[in-house]
C-alpha cells in the first residue's frame, strides 16, 4: 500500500506520509488475524450486535 | 498477617459491624500504607481528600445501628477511567483539551450507597488501551509490570493499599492484572454491571468488575455492583442472586470443561503446570472433567482487534480531528490511528464471528457447568520488555498476554481469575474459570472451593519499605 492523499482521505487520517507508513507497518501483524477472520464463510450469520429500536424507550427496571 | 491492611474484607467487615474496628482507623491505616509504599508502586494517581470524612460518616452510622452491609467503612481504590464526583478523572491521559465530568459512575454511586470509602483513583493504561499500566510496579517484583490495564488497582490491592479495587476489562484488563499480581479478578457477564460513567474503550467489549484478595470479597463487591441501570444501554434487567450462597459449597457433582485448543497454547512451563494441577485438584474434589475443543477460536484475534480498534477510534474521533491524538502515549496513539484501517466489512464480520463463537460456547456450556484453564500464558514480565520467552521461542507480550482472556470478552461470558500457584521466580499464576451468562454463582462456587483448598490467597508480596 502506497500512502497518498486519496488514501489518507479515505482513512480520514491527516498524517504525514512517514507516520502513515509507520501505522501501516504496525497494522501488518493485526492484518494477519483479520485475514484469518475474513477466511470464514459467515454469509448466513447475523452479527452479534443487534439493532434495537426500543432502547430509547426503556425506563426503570426491577433491580432485584 | 495481623496488620489491618493485610486483611480481606471478609475478615474486616464483622469487626467494623461490631464496633471492634473503626472505619476511621482502617482508612488511616490504608492512607499511611499508601504514603509509605506507593512511592515504590506508583499505583495511585490521586488520593482522596474526602476519604477521612467518608470514614467518619461510616463510623457514626455504624455506631448508630445503621450498618449498610459488608462494604460499610471499607476503603476501595477506583480505576481512573471511572468518573468520580470528588476526584478528577484522567483515564490515564495527559493530553491537553480533554475534560471528564465530575460525577460518580453508576458503580461508584453504588459503592458509596453501600458505605464504602473511595480512597483514591488508581492508575490505568491510557484509555484502558494496554497491558502494562505505566508507571505502576508489580508488588511481587518491582522490576516487573502489574499487567493492565487495571494495573493500578491490582498493584494497590496486592500491595495492601486498599481492601479492593475497581477495574474494567475489554480484552482481559481485570483478569490479566489479577493474575500477574496474585489477586482475584472478576469480569462479570456483559450487562450484569453498569458501565455508566466509565470512559468507554470499546462499547460492546467493555465490562466493569472488582479486584480483591479473596473470592468471598469478590462476591461481596459483585453483590453491590450488579443490577439493572437503564443509563447503560447494554445493562440487562436480570435478577441479582445472593452471591454469598455460592460460597462454601463443594464442586462434587459439577461438570468442569477444559478447552484443549487455544487455551493451552504457548504456555510458559510453570504456567502449564499450575492450572493442570488445579484441574486435577478439582477432579479429586469430585468434579467431572470433560475435555473439548472449539476450533473457531483460531479466528478470534482478528475479530477482537477489528472490534476494539474500530470502536476505540470511533470514540476518539473528535480527538483525532482536533489533533490531540499525537499527545497520547506512543503505543496508544498508534492503536487509535490504526483503528481507521479496519474496514466496515471487517468490523461486521467480527460481529458475525461473535455470533458463531457464542453459539459454540453455548453448546459446550449446555453440558458443562464452567470452563477452567490458565488466565494468561505468561507471568508478569520485566518492565520495558516487549517480548518474553515461551519455551524455546520469543513471543510478543501484546499477543501472548490476552490470548486466553479475550474470548470471554467476545462472548460476554462471566470469567474470574484467582491464584493457583507461583512460578520459579515467585510470581503469581492465575486460574481462569468461566461460566454461562449470568451464572456468576457457578463461577464463584468453583473458585471458592478451589481457593479454600489452597493457601495461595494468604501469601503476600514483601515490600522492602517495611
Amino acid at each position: 500500500m502506497e500512502p497518498d492523499d486519496t488514501f489518507r482521505d479515505l482513512l480520514g487520517l491527516d498524517l504525514p506520509p512517514e507516520r502513515l507508513s509507520e501505522v501501516l507497518a504496525a497494522y501488518r501483524d493485526i492484518l494477519d488475524g483479520i485475514r484469518a477472520l475474513r477466511s470464514l464463510d459467515l454469509t448466513d450469520v447475523h452479527p452479534a450486535v443487534v439493532f434495537e429500536p426500543t432502547a430509547p424507550y426503556r425506563r426503570g427496571g426491577t433491580d432485584a | 498477617m495481623n496488620e489491618l491492611w493485610s486483611r480481606p474484607i471478609e475478615s474486616l467487615a464483622p469487626d467494623l459491624r461490631s464496633g471492634k474496628l473503626s472505619p476511621v482507623d482502617l482508612t488511616e491505616a490504608y492512607l499511611a500504607r499508601i504514603a509509605a509504599v506507593d512511592p515504590l508502586l506508583d499505583s495511585f494517581i490521586h488520593v482522596s481528600a474526602d476519604a477521612r470524612e467518608a470514614a467518619r460518616t461510616a463510623e457514626r452510622e455504624i455506631a448508630a445501628g445503621r450498618w449498610r452491609g459488608p462494604l460499610h467503612g471499607i476503603p476501595v481504590g477506583v480505576k481512573d477511567n471511572y468518573l468520580t464526583a470528588d476526584m478528577p478523572t484522567t483515564a490515564g491521559s495527559t493530553a491537553e483539551g480533554l475534560a471528564f465530568p465530575m460525577r460518580d459512575a453508576a458503580t461508584v454511586a453504588r459503592l458509596r450507597a453501600a458505605g464504602a470509602v473511595p480512597i483514591g483513583k488508581t492508575r490505568t493504561h491510557e484509555f484502558a488501551w494496554g497491558n502494562v499500566t505505566p508507571p505502576v510496579h508489580n508488588p511481587w517484583d518491582l522490576s516487573r509490570v502489574p499487567s493492565g490495564s487495571s494495573g493500578g488497582s491490582a498493584a494497590a490491592v496486592a500491595g495492601g493499599l486498599c481492601a479492593a479495587g475497581l477495574g474494567s476489562d475489554t480484552g482481559g484488563s481485570i483478569r490479566m492484572p489479577a493474575s500477574a499480581c496474585g489477586l482475584v479478578g472478576l469480569k462479570p457477564t456483559f450487562g450484569r454491571v453498569s458501565r455508566d460513567g466509565i470512559v468507554p474503550h470499546s462499547w460492546s467489549l467493555d465490562h466493569a468488575g472488582p479486584l480483591t484478595r479473596t473470592v468471598a470479597d469478590t462476591a461481596t463487591l459483585l453483590q453491590v455492583l450488579a443490577g439493572y441501570d437503564p443509563t447503560d444501554p447494554a445493562c440487562q434487567d436480570q435478577p441479582v442472586p445472593d452471591y454469598a450462597k455460592s460460597l462454601g459449597k463443594s464442586v462434587k457433582g459439577m461438570t468442569i470443561g477444559v478447552c484443549r485448543n487455544h487455551f493451552f497454547d504457548g504456555l510458559q512451563d510453570d504456567v502449564a503446570r499450575a492450572p493442570a494441577a488445579a484441574i486435577d485438584d478439582l477432579a479429586k474434589a469430585g468434579a467431572r472433567i470433560v475435555e473439548f475443543e472449539i476450533p473457531l477460536l483460531a479466528h478470534g484475534l482478528g475479530a477482537i482487534f477489528a472490534i476494539e480498534l474500530a470502536s476505540s477510534t470511533a470514540y476518539h474521533d473528535e480527538s483525532l480531528r482536533a489533533g490531540r491524538v499525537p499527545q497520547f502515549q506512543p503505543d496508544v496513539r498508534t492503536l487509535v490511528e490504526m483503528g481507521r484501517l479496519v474496514t466496515g466489512a471487517d468490523y461486521l464480520k467480527a460481529e458475525q464471528y461473535r455470533s458463531v463463537l457464542m453459539e459454540a460456547f453455548s453448546k459446550v456450556l449446555a453440558t458443562v457447568d464452567v470452563i477452567v484453564g490458565p488466565t494468561t500464558p505468561i507471568t508478569a514480565w520485566k518492565r520495558g520488555e516487549w517480548t518474553v520467552q515461551v519455551g524455546d521461542r520469543p513471543e510478543s507480550v501484546l499477543a501472548a498476554s490476552w490470548r486466553f482472556t479475550y474470548p470471554y470478552n467476545l462472548t460476554g461470558l462471566p470469567a474470574i481469575s484467582l491464584p493457583c500457584g507461583f512460578d520459579r521466580d515467585g510470581l503469581p499464576i492465575g486460574l481462569q474459570i468461566a461460566g454461562r451468562p449470568f451464572d456468576e454463582p457457578a463461577v464463584l462456587r468453583v473458585a471458592h472451593a478451589y481457593e479454600r483448598a489452597h493457601d495461595w490467597k494468604d501469601r503476600r508480596p514483601t515490600l522492602t519499605v517495611e
